[in-house]
């Protein structure tokens, strides 16, 4: 099984505190459980009201399964660095996320390492202003 | 020859004549007006000076109309995510997207990222209407008193987002629990906005007047720090709805 489950974490209320997103709750995901899983992306969806990651994971049995990963608005990626290119298909990415409780293959994205090794976020507040000066 | 001269420099005048009319209908272009215009962002979640820390919602004091209603947002059955702001949610001062502060031809725009409706307020003299038609922003009038802009808004039509839903989650959340601080069709909203701290700083001290949700008036301040670096981008809402469809709201589930 691929889809590795490596780190299953208690207490994540910093997490949570800190990537209030903008658009709904976070009801539906399990707040308790941060999941690594490792694959391809088949998309990027730089859209509103949230960009959207869309993996291929191998799923242990010689085929991959769609994951999809819910981030911030638009602007909040843009924010904290993000491009609508800064991820493009067949990309190798690793996902750090809390799974849906449901058990559908989806999940909020706290992090993801891109290829060349940048760890990024979900989106957040913008960053401080440039010193004066 | 003669003739064609002088109609050219009638011509002239009647120009001049109009700008000094329009510049007279401008307020906001008049000297000494506090230059409030550009970006601005929420300071919700930023480190700045506590002095520019906006102050938190107060407990309500719901009316038994505005107790239900925000036991109802509480529940799946919520308005639509992507519904535009009321003119209280429009002021909310978060720290994720900007605020853009605007000069038009009859008072001032607000433009908020998120936001599918600008929110205008009208600085032109002009009084609210008596047969108003209720809006999401309601209706907005401005007068400058001294370096304060007093914008008085009726006629919000109280289908907008709760006061602290956006942040919070417009929709059902087990994990907050935060009762909604919804508003009316009847809120009166008295807003008196101030650059302060040398100008890098915006204040927006709002009375919430709302006797159909709240027992007595509530009055909080939300500030923004100047931001020229940032730009408002484009959010078309309902782009891509998936959530909706695909379990991630708590509605869907």
């Amino acid at each position: 099984m691929n889809i590795s489950r490596q780190l299953v974490l208690l207490c994540v209320s910093v997490l949570v505190a800190s990537a209030a997103w903008a658009h709904h709750s976070f009801a539906m995901f399990d707040l308790e459980k941060m999941v690594t899983v490792e694959g391809t992306v088949k998309e990027f969806q730089w859209t509103n009201p949230h960009c959207w990651l869309q993996v291929m994971v191998p799923d242990g049995k010689g085929g991959t399964q769609e994951w999809s990963f819910e981030m911030g608005a638009m602007g909040m990626l843009a924010r904290t660095g993000w491009k609508s290119t800064t991820l493009k298909p067949n990309d190798k990415v690793t996902v750090i996320m809390n799974p849906l409780k449901s058990g559908a293959p989806s999940g909020r994205l706290l992090k993801v390492t891109l290829p060349d090794g940048r760890v990024m976020g979900p989106g957040g507040n913008a960053p401080p202003p440039p010193p004066a000066g | 020859m003669r003739l064609r001269a002088s109609v050219c420099l009638l011509h002239g005048f009647a120009a001049m004549f109009l700008a000094t009319v329009a510049l007279a209908a401008e307020p906001d272009l008049a000297p000494g007006i506090p230059n409030i215009w550009g970006v601005w962002l929420g300071t919700n979640g930023a480190d700045v000076d506590a002095r520019y820390r906006s102050t938190p919602w107060p407990a309500p004091d719901f009316t038994e109309w505005g107790a239900a209603q925000s036991k109802l947002l509480m529940t799946p059955e919520t308005p639509d995510e992507c519904s535009p702001y009321g003119p209280v949610v429009y002021m909310g001062g978060g720290g994720f997207f900007p605020l853009e502060i605007a000069r038009t031809w009859k008072g001032i725009v607000l433009l908020s990222e998120p936001a599918s409706n600008p929110r205008r307020i009208f600085t032109d003299g002009r009084k609210h209407p008596e047969d108003l038609d209720p809006t999401w922003g309601g209706h907005s009038i401005g007068r400058w008193e001294g370096d304060t802009l007093v914008v008085d808004t009726i006629g919000a039509n109280g289908r907008g987002r709760p006061l602290n839903g956006y942040l919070s989650g417009a929709v059902s959340s087990r994990v907050d629990t935060t009762p909604r601080l919804l508003v009316s069709d009847q809120l009166h909203l008295v807003e008196r906005i101030r650059l302060v701290g040398g100008g890098q700083f915006l204040e927006d001290e709002l009375t919430i007047t709302d006797p159909k949700t709240y027992k007595h008036p509530f009055t909080v301040k939300h500030y923004w720090q100047r931001r020229p670096d940032l730009e408002l981008l484009e959010y078309f809402c309902s782009d891509n709805r998936r959530p909706d469809a695909e379990g991630h709201t708590e509605s869907a589930q």
